[in-house]
């Protein structure tokens, strides 16, 4: 799967992630912005990095506001925002959930 | 409690009314028709018949953000009203924001992933989305070794590109190894910023240390400036002029080393001379404010070159009067479009303002 459009899925509401995907030249960069960042940013950025790899996707620039959200929660939302940024939403890739 | 987000239709003088209460109480009090006629729309939420929070966007501005915290978690309808319009926002393409805020809720917005560019005592300027000013920069082409170069920095409008402005590059350039000149990006001026960016390159094509670079918003945008572009207050222009020095100074200065900014002196136009004196104040020691007196690049007869005297040339159709006033690349431009410019002037293209 390739980015071809930047795209967000998400709130910044609590328990929410609003999470949004542009183009990079190579290599997943995430900046994250999370209260819970000391606690739980590397495992936020792993669950980002390993649902992007499921889905295909290796060079992409994220950027993630995190309100505690939960592993699933971050998973569908990157998910979707990937989906929409590669202009897949047509096609749900259900496999990767 | 009820946190239903719906629109709020100001042209309905009861919600208008409503809603400047509201924002009244919450210390918001400009309402002049300069600010509110630019809103695209604005959301809100009620509680029973009252107003609690309200959030509005203009352009890719967002604007009178108010919240009231009573009874309810202190931040949650302020993260639900900014959550609105910028997923808003986003659904039309627009993904980059910029939000004006008093300096104490600065703190508020970078909570939900804004982030600074600048502040002043009273005021913060923020971003957030992509591409944000990191990318700006990233962009910008750049020489071998000019960490050790002397760089200079000039923002120029250019409506159209004059021998005033050919001027005050050349000086810069002749005092410098490199020249960057920023062509103000906002698209508001009788000449489109496309064409007002190719006669500055074609002005200056033969000057081989100059670049020519779209401001982008960060320098005298509509974002950051918009008393440029607004006939506003002295008050308004010197907080903007502020913000938009300090972003110069803090963010833009240190990416490129650039060590001085060059400005034409400012007899004739109010805001612009504001603007140079913020500079000075702001400015240095960062960054050195050099002022090119304009009564250096006179006309033959003597007079001060200003754009607007070339649009109000174009205005009246004397183009034999330009070859004074504009190098050679802008009068060609200016012969050969001449009607296209007198139409946009019909049409209603102020061309009295900068």
């Amino acid at each position: 799967m390739e980015i071809k459009d930047t795209a967000v899925a998400g709130t910044l509401e609590s328990s929410d992630i609003q999470i949004m995907i542009s183009k990079a030249a190579d290599g997943i960069q995430i900046d994250l912005q999370s209260d819970v960042e000391k606690q739980f940013g590397d495992q936020i950025r792993q669950v980002i990095t390993t649902t992007l790899n499921n889905l295909g996707i290796n060079a992409a620039k994220v950027k993630a506001v995190d309100k505690g959200a939960l592993d699933c929660v971050i998973k569908a939302r990157t998910i979707a925002a990937a989906q929409r940024a590669s202009q897949t939403t047509d096609q749900p890739a259900w496999e990767v959930l | 409690m009820d946190n239903q987000i719906v629109d709020l239709y100001l042209s309905n003088p009861k919600v208008k009314a409503d809603w400047e209460a509201f924002l009244t109480s919450l210390n918001i009090t400009n309402f002049s028709a300069n600010e509110v006629d630019q809103i695209d729309y604005t959301i809100g939420i009620y509680n029973g018949d009252d107003l609690v929070a309200t959030g509005s966007v203009a352009g890719n501005v967002l604007k009178y953000i108010g919240v009231c915290n009573k009874g309810v978690t202190t931040g949650s309808r302020f993260n639900a009203i900014v959550s609105e319009l910028v997923n808003r926002q986003f659904a039309q393409h627009v993904y980059h924001l910029f939000v004006f805020t008093k300096l104490k809720y600065s703190e508020s917005f970078q909570h939900i992933g804004f982030s600074e560019l600048a502040h002043s005592d009273e005021a913060a300027f923020l971003e957030t989305g992509s591409p944000d000013v990191h990318d700006f920069l990233a962009e910008i082409p750049r020489v071998d070794g000019q960490d050790d170069k002397q760089v200079a920095g000039i923002v120029m409008n250019a409506n159209p590109f004059t021998r005033g402005h050919r001027y005050l590059v050349e000086q810069a350039a002749s005092q410098n190894d490199l020249v960057y000149v920023f062509v103000v990006n906002t698209d508001a001026s009788l000449f489109t910023t496309a064409e007002r960016f190719q006669l500055v390159k074609d002005g200056t094509a033969d000057l081989d240390n100059v670049i020519v670079v779209n401001g982008g918003d960060y320098m005298v945008s509509y974002a950051t400036f918009p008393a440029y572009f607004l006939a506003s207050p002295n008050q308004a222009v010197t907080y903007q002029t502020t913000l938009d020095a300090r972003i110069f100074r803090n963010v833009i200065a240190p990416a490129l080393n650039i060590k001085a900014r060059y400005v034409g002196s400012e007899p004739l136009s109010r805001t612009t001379n504001i603007y140079n004196e913020v500079l000075k104040r702001e400015l240095p020691p960062a960054v050195e404010v050099k002022v090119i007196d304009r009564n250096q690049a006179l006309t033959s007869d003597q007079q001060v070159i200003t754009a607007t005297q070339v649009r109000q040339l174009i205005k009246n159709g004397e183009t034999s009067s330009l070859a004074a006033l504009v190098p050679e690349t802008t009068a060609s431009f200016i012969q050969h479009h001449l009607t296209t410019l007198q139409k946009r002037i019909q049409e209603g293209m102020n061309i009295d303002g900068n």
